[in-house]
C-alpha cells in the first residue's frame, strides 16, 4: 500500500497488552481512512447503544491516506468514539500529532477496556509502553505534555518529534465539553470526546516515530503539491488567515448580520470592531504557528503583557474569538485570549462551553437562574465572570458542575430548554442560519450535531464571490439548498477522510485533493469515486446515530432559529425555512420521509 | 557562491521543509527522520529554528558554548548542525547512515527552499567578503 502505512494498533487498557493488525486493503479504498474509516471500524465492534464512559466504548484515532504526506495542510487526525451526547461523536485536530501517528506505523489506533489505573501511552514505531499517570492525573494539558517530555528524555533536544495528546482536568472530571488537547495549542474538541478518554483513566498518548510513509507516484506528487503552493501561497486568504488566524473573516458575517450574539439573541454583535482580529495581531501576537505542512499559518502564540487577563494564549480561532466576544456579548479580546487559553489548558471544546455559559447569561438575565445559584453575577459583556466559570467547570465547582454538562442539560434543569442553541446536544456554531438558509440545514442534519464544519455551505452562501470555488448562492433562498448541502458534507467527509484540514476550503476543493491523492496512493480514486466514500460516510455515521436511539426528530433546530424572526440586520424579519428543505434533502439522500436511509441507498453504497 | 540562508523569524514551524527533503533524497518515501533539515520547535520562547544537517563527526563534543539566537540561550545541543554520537538526529533510521545537506539539485536548486512558503528559507549569493567583515 502506498499512502497508507497498512497497519492498525490495537490497544488493550484493560489488559495493558496491545496488538499490531494489518489494514484491509479494500475497506482502507472504500472509506478512505479518517472519520470515515473511523466510523465504520466503530459502527461494527461496538453496540452503539452502550453509554459513553461504558468500558466496552472504543476509540477510534484514526489518520487519512494523505495525513503527514506533505499535501497541502495534510495535519490532521480523527477521534470517533460514542459520545457523552449520546451519539456518534468525532474530533479532529491539527498540529503534528497526527502525522507522527504515520510515522510510527500505523493508519489507525484503536482504545479499548478501561485502564485499572490512571496511564499514558509511549509508542515509538513497535515499541508500546504503559506508563503509570498517577503523578499527572489532575495536571493541566500543558504541565502533562511539558512533565511527559521530560520524564521521556532529560535533554531537550531528544523531546525533538515527541507528540503528545491529552486530556485536562475536564476530562478527568467527565466535563460533558472536554476535549483531547494536542500539541499544547489544538483540540480535538467536539462532543465531550474528552470526557471518554477520562473514563478510561488515560491521560495521554505520548507518540514518536522513524518510519516513512511510501508514496506511490512520488515525482507527480511533488509537482503537484509545488504547483499548488505556487497557486495557494499568496491568495488573499491565505494572507488574512497568515495575518489574522481565521478570526479574520469575523467582520464578514457580522456585516451580513448572521454573527450569532448573545445566545443568538441576534446575529449584530455592535461590539465586533472591539474584537476584531487584526487588533489581536497588532497588540498581542508574537508568532505566527503553522499546522504540519500548512502555508495559511493560522496559529499563532500571544502574549498578553498586563491587565486581569495576562499571560501567554494561542492566537484563537473564528470560532473561539465569536464565542467569548459575540456570544457572551464580551468585547474584551484580553478577555477571549484568556478563556482561550484556559479551555486550551483545562482541556474543554471552547464552542460548546461558550455557548453554555452564553445560555446562562441569558438565563441570568431574565432571572431564571440567580447570584444564589452562580454565585456571583452573570450579565452577558461580563470578561471576568466568563472567564472564572471556565475555570470552575473544569474542576465542577459550585455553578461549574451545571456548565459541565452542556448546554442542554444546563437549560433543562432550570427549566429552560428554549434557550439551549444546539442540535442534538451539541451546542451551534457561531453561525445564525436565519440569515444564511443552507447552514440551517447542515447543522440540523450532521451527525454530530450542530456543526458548521460537516457542510461549511457559507462557501457558497456568503464568501462564493471572493472564493470562487463553489458558485454564489443566494443565502436568503431555501431553493437548491438541499443539493448544496448535501454535495458539501459529501465533500467534507473527503477532507476528513483524506487527512486534509477544512479551512483550506478557502482555496482548494476536492479536485485539488484527488490530485495529491492519487499519486500519493495510486489507488485509482475518480471523483464519482470519492464523492462515493464521502456518501458512505455520512450514511454509517447516519447508520450509527440511528442504533444509537436517534430519529428523523432529531433533525431540527432550535425554536429560536426557526421561530423568532432575526430582530435586526441585513436578515430583519426572517427565521429558518428548514420545512422547506429537509423533505427534498431527505429524497437527494435517498432517505425515506422519516429520514431512514433506503434499502436501496444503502446497496448502492454497499452499506446493506 | 549561493547558500541557504535561514530568517528563524519567520518559520512558522510547518515542516515543509523536511517532508520533501526526504522525498528529494529518499525517492518515494516521506519521512522527517530521514531529512537533512530539522525544524527546532522552542515552545517556551515559541520560536522555529530550521537546522540544516552539518558534517558527520564520529567524536563526542568538546564544546562548552551555547548558541545565541533572539535573545535566547540554547544550550550546546540544541541547535549543533553536526551528525554525532551523541545524538539521535540526522542519521538514517535502521542503517544509521549518516545525513548531510548537500544543497540538492543540478545546479544547486534546495527543494526545502522551494517548498518554504514563509520565506524562512531562502537561497542566496553569498558575499564572502561582506560575510567576514560582518563576522
Amino acid at each position: 500500500m502506498y499512502g497508507w502505512m497498512g497497519k492498525i494498533l490495537r490497544i488493550d487498557l484493560t489488559e495493558h497488552s496491545y496488538e499490531i493488525e494489518d489494514l484491509d486493503e479494500d475497506l482502507a479504498k472504500e472509506y478512505m481512512g479518517g472519520r470515515g474509516l473511523a466510523t465504520k471500524i466503530l459502527y461494527d465492534e461496538i453496540d452503539p447503544e452502550i453509554d459513553a464512559f461504558d468500558p466496552d466504548n472504543k476509540m477510534i484515532f484514526a489518520t487519512g491516506p494523505l495525513t503527514g504526506t506533505g499535501a497541502i495542510g495534510s495535519s490532521r487526525f480523527v477521534v470517533v468514539t460514542k459520545s457523552p451526547l449520546g451519539n456518534i461523536g468525532n474530533g479532529n485536530a491539527g498540529g503534528a500529532f497526527g502525522p507522527e501517528i504515520k510515522f510510527a506505523g500505523y493508519d489507525v489506533i484503536i482504545l479499548e477496556g478501561k485502564s485499572p489505573d490512571p496511564i499514558y501511552l509511549w509508542i515509538e514505531d513497535d515499541k508500546i509502553e504503559f506508563k503509570p499517570a498517577e503523578d499527572l492525573w489532575g495536571k493541566t494539558a500543558h504541565e502533562t505534555e511539558d512533565q511527559i517530555k521530560s520524564q521521556l528524555a532529560k535533554e531537550s533536544w531528544k523531546k525533538r518529534g515527541v507528540h503528545v495528546a491529552c486530556i485536562g482536568p475536564a476530562g478527568e472530571n467527565l466535563v460533558k465539553v472536554a476535549a483531547i488537547i494536542v500539541d499544547k495549542h489544538n483540540a480535538a474538541a467536539r462532543g465531550g470526546i474528552g470526557a471518554v478518554m477520562g473514563s478510561k483513566n488515560l491521560k495521554a498518548i505520548a507518540i514518536r516515530g522513524h518510519k516513512s510513509i511510501p508514496i506511490a507516484d512520488p515525482k507527480a506528487f511533488k509537482e503537484v503539491v509545488s504547483t499548488l503552493l505556487d497557486k495557494v501561497k499568496d491568495t488573499p486568504f491565505t494572507k488574512n488567515f497568515f495575518a489574522n488566524g481565521s478570526s479574520g473573516i469575523l467582520h464578514i458575517y457580522n456585516e451580513v448580520g448572521m454573527l450569532a450574539t448573545r445566545n443568538f439573541q441576534t446575529g449584530v454583535f455592535e461590539k465586533a470592531e472591539d474584537i476584531d482580529a487584526h487588533l489581536i495581531t497588532e497588540k498581542h501576537l508574537v508568532r505566527n504557528r503553522a499546522c504540519f505542512s500548512c502555508p495559511m499559518a493560522c496559529g499563532g502564540m500571544t502574549h498578553v503583557k498586563d491587565g486581569p487577563f495576562a499571560g501567554r494564549a494561542e492566537r484563537p480561532d473564528f470560532e473561539t474569538t465569536w464565542v467569548f466576544g459575540a456570544d457572551s456579548g464580551c468585547n474584551s479580546i484580553e478577555a477571549i485570549l484568556k478563556a482561550n487559553n484556559l479551555c486550551n489548558d483545562l482541556g474543554m471544546d471552547t464552542i460548546s462551553l461558550g455557548s453554555t455559559i452564553a445560555a446562562a447569561m441569558e438565563m441570568f438575565e431574565k432571572g431564571y437562574i440567580t447570584e444564589k445559584d452562580v454565585g456571583f453575577s452573570l450579565k452577558f459583556g461580563d470578561a471576568e465572570a466568563m472567564v472564572k466559570l471556565v475555570e470552575m467547570t473544569a474542576y465542577r465547582k459550585g455553578f461549574g458542575d451545571d456548565v459541565a454538562e452542556g448546554g442542554y442539560h444546563l437549560t433543562n434543569k432550570y427549566g429552560h430548554p428554549e434557550l439551549f442553541i444546539g442540535v442534538k446536544k451539541l451546542e451551534n456554531p457561531a453561525y445564525d442560519p436565519r440569515a444564511c438558509q443552507g447552514i440551517g440545514l447542515n447543522l440540523a442534519t450532521a451527525a454530530r450535531g450542530a456543526c458548521h464544519n460537516k457542510g461549511y455551505t457559507m462557501i457558497s452562501e456568503i464568501l462564493g464571490d471572493a472564493v470562487k470555488i463553489i458558485p454564489k448562492t443566494d443565502p436568503f433562498a431555501t431553493e437548491g439548498k438541499a443539493q448544496l448541502t448535501k454535495d458539501l458534507q459529501d465533500d467534507s467527509c473527503i477532507f476528513d477522510n483524506a487527512g486534509i484540514c477544512l479551512f483550506l476550503l478557502v482555496n482548494l476543493w476536492t479536485k485539488e485533493i484527488l490530485e495529491q491523492l492519487e499519486p500519493a496512493t495510486g489507488a485509482g480514486y475518480t471523483m464519482e469515486s470519492m464523492k462515493l466514500v464521502g456518501e458512505r460516510t455520512w450514511n454509517i455515521e447516519r447508520l450509527f446515530n440511528q442504533k444509537a436511539g436517534l430519529t428523523g426528530k432529531d433533525d431540527t433546530l432550535p425554536k429560536r432559529l426557526l421561530e423568532e424572526p432575526m430582530p435586526e440586520g441585513p436578515a430583519k424579519g426572517r427565521v429558518c425555512k428548514l420545512d422547506e428543505m429537509l423533505p427534498e434533502y431527505y429524497k437527494l439522500r435517498g432517505w425515506d420521509e422519516n429520514g431512514v436511509p433506503t434499502e436501496e441507498k444503502l446497496n448502492e453504497l454497499g452499506l446493506d | 557562491m549561493k547558500e541557504i540562508r535561514i530568517d528563524f523569524e519567520k518559520c512558522t514551524g510547518c515542516r515543509h521543509c523536511e517532508t520533501v527533503c526526504s522525498l528529494q533524497h529518499f525517492e518515494d518515501k516521506i519521512n522527517p527522520a530521514l531529512s537533512r533539515i530539522r525544524i527546532y520547535v522552542d515552545m517556551e520562547n515559541d520560536m522555529h529554528i530550521p537546522i540544516l544537517a552539518g558534517p558527520y563527526t564520529d567524536a563526542k563534543c568538546t564544546s562548552r558554548y551555547a548558541t545565541v539566537i533572539g535573545g535566547k540561550e540554547y544550550g550546546k545541543c540544541i541547535l549543533c548542525r553536526a551528525a554525532c554520537p551523541e545524538r539521535d538526529i540526522f542519521f538514517e533510521p535502521g542503517t544509521e547512515v549518516p545525513l548531510k545537506c548537500d544543497l540538492c539539485g543540478e545546479p544547486p536548486d534546495p527543494a526545502c527552499v522551494k517548498w518554504c512558503t514563509s520565506g524562512a528559507l531562502t537561497f542566496e549569493e553569498v558575499d564572502e567578503e561582506k560575510e567576514e567583515e560582518t563576522a
